[in-house]
């Protein structure tokens, strides 16, 4: 699994340029593109409560946030009464320690993992894997970006970025010497092929993982949402289940978790609501002929708990949907990899400068048209081109833009307040490009405006600016 | 370890404003704001619930068949039998499995599903009419694996008990105890994945086939 | 005082009183389309206004804000709101400026008691040009006429921060000889965002790309927008791909002069 890419500065445009050369992923992103928007568009269409709801969504997770620390405690103490344990890690490492301990603890040698973001987020798998622990993904789009040794590149669709072939390649290479020496190509086959093999881990496995779409803090329950069934075989076939959640997962009651149900799986796939929901707590009652005999919860913060109260605090109600993704123009040429961390597209551009500091992905925010078009889908109403806007704003107010940057932006806002001075300025590069490209109407290289003339011509500026031939208009008798 | 939690709730308290300060009467409004959680905003709709359910549960995939309380096992037998398969399976437990007394034709397993397993026959705790929903629940005899681990899974559901709205199924589950079962599964339609090319394959890590018996009383 | 002030302009237009307008040029109509602004100046002129051309006007700050500088837009802001103070509208033919005047200048100000109500003045007063003409002024246009079939992009920010879709779309119903044939995804992102487009050339040049092939889709021969901006990215990737569409400002459509040579092409020999 790659690692955490944040002690890689500025190569954003380069990740973004190999993205925008490869030529499958561009075939999967383009294929992928329509669908997700299709759909949910459709499920929206047809629930003509939805903005309300969302309203509510965004109600109940803003109600959680300002009471954040209170429901924790209120979950956790029901996560306790019903017989399971609550650890809480500041950051990361911490988190992978508590879980490899457990696992340590347990005498585990096979781990199965549901998806889950945050143990993307805590770079669980490595830490595992160094502590001797077999770690098998088992959502299919986990799974194949974990034979490719990749990381997911969409939060809900890990892996999107892969077409057909490359999926037939992979399973080849690392089924054969399981025996499956057949070369499937089909769809149909490649999901079969996959389901036997991860069935033999299902089933040996010691330890299951996932992660939680919600924690309930009336039932200590957490709340996953599949598609597949593997994060329910992950959770009821181990001897143990850990649950990996960041702070902000916990909601009140049941009845705020189906407000919350009704736009995730709409925002997420434009499902009405997915094959599988899920709620567990604790491990297997003293009757039960099934299910784990321990039942640990890790909460990670990971700078979670500075965000709130903050101008960035919104971004804590996001319930991970992906749909923000889907629709951004960005996000849909160059993937997710391009952004170099675990979250990407919009929610990505926001967050991942928030937990792993400024610094360290200064063209995220930048990266993006502020076309709002994410703002406008979000389930719970994240105004997120906004937020990416306060990041500028942040970046720019610490230094962290460049000085040259600076330099001409605060040049021209001089002149930009000085009109009369700014038209008189402007007068003679408008006229000399003017003179070279007239004839064309364009100009097809210019140096000094970026790389724009090496996708696009320029359209040619008038010869003289429109104030001053209508001033000059209105000053003659 | 508690030393990481004090900090957490520390920097979360800090964060959120320290003039705000977190009394014990604070955590007393959050629990009963908990204890008097109501529905909020539902979906409308003025569909019986069984057409409901039904026209969603198909939107998903799955197939019915309405039948009545002593018709149990021949409409297992006939689904069975229609996908070629023997009529052999795991079962849990359910007032409607409970009185069911099965023929020598058919050979019924009451134990966990393995990685084998080709059928279960299992009953749902209840329906829901708004998404096509069926509750399953945790317990004595009634293991989760059964629901995830066969091709073929087989629900039997009273209709009395398919409910109007989600909230319908917490009101439930609260009045009956059982949301302190260990496992409370939603289960909408197959198992399905779009992980290969965004496009839509039936029976990714679940059952490939959904049947629904609904049990009406004459 | 603002609602004497509406209620004086009501009796006007029915009294058939100009309407004091002070139209914003916003800058890439100045430097590189005048024709957008005389064509506005026509339209407005034709539903009953009277325009100012306030020489005092050059940028509505967006550069600077998107690029995270607070202090430089709060200048240039300052600026434009003096400029404007004597006009009881103000006029953009623009959604995205229009939308920095309306909605992001009063946020900047908020915190300013001395400027905040005279932006949030400014911005009450502030209509993007379509929208103005449509819902302002229920204008509607006889005797224009474009020959072709047109195809209309919503540029961001006049669509999701101003709601404008239909005003340009009931504009152009009534010009004779037009056909309006929609692209899909019309209310996508053409890639520009401004400065993005300079900073992020690869990534800007292949949305672009993308729009352009679903505008050759449409089998239009003109592509119309509401800014400038999105325009002159469009017409240059047409260009650049040799297609023989022709862009133009919505405005200079609506004001009939859309006769001659159009964004990025030559311009003809006399």
């Amino acid at each position: 699994m790659s690692a955490s890419v944040a002690s890689q500065p500025v190569v954003f445009q380069e990740r973004a340029r190999k993205a925008l050369d490869d030529i499958s992923l561009q075939r999967a992103l383009t294929k992928a593109r329509g669908g997700f928007v299709d759909h949910r568009r459709d499920a929206v269409d047809a629930l003509p409560e939805f903005d309300a709801i969302r309203d509510a969504a965004r109600d109940i997770k803003d109600h959680v946030l300002a009471n954040l620390d209170g429901y924790l405690e209120l979950y956790e103490q029901k996560v306790i009464e019903r017989g399971g344990q609550v650890h809480w890690a500041r950051d990361a490492d911490e988190a992978c320690r508590i879980v490899a301990r457990i696992c340590t603890d347990a005498g585990a040698r096979t781990v199965t993992k549901g998806k889950s973001m945050v143990s993307e987020e805590m770079n669980l798998n490595p830490a595992l894997e160094a502590a001797g622990m077999t770690v098998v993904e088992t959502d299919l789009g986990e799974y194949i970006v974990q034979l490719a040794g990749e990381a997911p590149s969409h939060i809900i669709a890990p892996a999107v970025h892969k077409t057909r072939e490359q999926i037939t390649d992979l399973f080849h290479k690392h089924h054969s010497p399981l025996g499956y020496t057949d070369r499937v190509t089909q769809r149909e086959a490649l999901v079969n092929e996959a389901r036997s093999v991860l069935r033999e881990r299902f089933v040996t496995a010691d330890v299951g993982i996932t992660g939680a779409n919600f924690l309930v803090a009336e039932t200590g329950a957490n709340v996953i949402v599949t598609n597949e069934g593997n994060g329910d075989l992950t959770s009821c076939l181990p001897r143990v289940h850990i649950v990996t959640a960041g702070i902000e997962r916990v909601i009140p009651s049941l009845d705020d978790l189906s407000v919350l149900l009704r736009v995730l799986g709409r925002s997420a796939t434009g499902q009405e609501f997915s094959a599988y929901t899920s709620l567990y707590s604790g491990p297997r009652r003293h009757d039960d002929t099934e299910g784990p005999e321990a039942y640990h919860v890790v909460l990670l913060d990971n700078g979670r708990s500075r965000l709130l109260g903050g101008q960035y605090q919104p971004m804590l109600r996001c319930i991970r949907c992906g749909a923000c993704l889907n629709h951004c123009p960005v996000y849909g040429v160059i993937g997710g990899h391009a952004y170099g961390w675990v979250y990407s597209g919009p929610m990505g551009a926001v967050l991942t400068p928030l937990l792993n500091g400024f610094d360290q992905s200064l063209d995220l925010p930048n990266a993006c048209t502020l076309n709002g078009r994410c703002k406008e889908v979000c389930p719970v109403r994240i105004p997120l081109s906004d937020l990416l806007l306060k990041h500028r704003l942040e970046q720019h107010d610490r230094r962290l833009t460049s000085v040259s940057g600076r330099f001409l932006l605060s040049a021209w806002a001089w002149l930009a307040r000085r009109p009369r001075l700014y038209q008189g300025i402007m007068a003679l590069p408008l006229w000399l490009l003017h003179r070279f490209g007239k004839r064309r109407g364009v100009l097809s290289r210019l140096p000094g405006v970026g790389g724009w003339t090496d996708s696009r011509d320029l359209p040619v500026p008038a010869r003289r600016s429109f104030l001053r031939q209508w001033h000059a208009r209105k000053a003659r008798p | 370890m508690t030393q990481a939690r004090e900090e957490i709730l520390g920097t979360i308290r800090k964060s959120l404003a320290a003039g705000d300060p977190r009394t014990p009467r604070r955590l007393e409004e959050l629990k009963s704001r908990i204890q008097d959680s109501a529905p909020q905003v539902q979906p409308y709709f003025d569909d019986d619930l069984l057409t409901r359910f039904c026209q969603k549960h198909v939107a998903v995939h799955g197939t019915y068949e309405r039948i009545r309380k002593d018709g149990i096992e021949a409409a297992v037998v006939r689904h069975l039998t229609g996908l070629g398969l023997d009529t052999q399976w795991h079962t849990g437990v359910g007032p409607l499995l409970d009185a069911t007394r099965w023929s020598d034709q058919v050979f019924v397993y009451r134990k966990c599903a393995d990685k084998d397993t080709k059928v279960a026959l299992t009953e749902a705790f209840a329906a829901v009419a708004e998404t096509g929903t069926l509750v399953m629940c945790s317990g004595p005899a009634a293991p989760t694996s059964q629901n995830y681990l066969p091709d073929n899974h087989v629900i039997i559901v009273d209709s009395r008990r398919i409910v109007r709205h989600m909230e319908d199924l917490w009101a439930m589950l609260r009045t009956t105890g059982t949301a302190a079962a260990r496992a409370v599964n939603l289960i909408t339609g197959p198992s399905k994945t779009g992980d290969i090319e965004q496009t839509i394959q039936y029976g990714a890590h679940g059952p490939r086939r959904l049947h629904v018996l609904i049990v009406e009383e004459a | 005082m603002l609602f004497v002030r509406e209620r004086f302009i009501v009796v006007e237009t029915e009294t058939k009183l100009p309407v004091n307008v002070g139209l914003f040029v916003t800058c890439l109509a100045d430097l590189m389309r005048p024709q957008v602004a005389f064509a506005a100046v026509a339209l407005l002129e034709r539903a009953g206004c009277r325009v100012r051309v306030p020489r005092q006007q050059s940028c509505c700050g967006q550069p600077a804000l998107n690029s995270g500088d607070r202090a430089s837009t709060i200048d240039i802001a300052r600026n434009v709101i003096q400029s404007f103070d004597p006009d009881d509208y103000v006029v953009v033919p623009s959604g995205s400026c229009a939308d920095t005047l309306i909605n992001k200048y009063p946020a900047l100000f908020r915190h300013d008691m001395q400027w905040a109500g005279r932006a949030q003045n400014l911005s009450d007063k502030t209509w993007e040009l379509t929208s103005f003409l449509t819902e302002k002024l229920k204008f509607s246009l006889d005797d224009v006429s474009y020959s072709g079939v047109c195809t209309y992009h919503d540029s961001c920010s006049g669509l999701r921060e101003l709601g404008i879709q239909k005003q340009p779309r009931t504009l152009l119903s009534s010009v004779k000889g037009l056909t309006l044939s929609e692209m899909e995804d019309s209310n996508v992102c053409c890639g520009f965002g401004g400065l993005f487009s300079v900073k992020y050339p690869d990534i800007s040049g292949r949305i672009v790309s993308d729009k352009c092939g679903q505008i050759v889709q449409t089998d239009a021969d003109t592509v119309l927008g509401g800014d400038l901006g999105c325009l002159l990215n469009i017409a240059g990737r047409l260009r650049r791909e040799g297609k023989n569409i022709k862009v133009f400002h919505i405005a200079e459509v609506l004001a009939g002069m859309a006769n001659g040579p159009a964004i990025g092409e030559a311009e003809r020999e006399s």
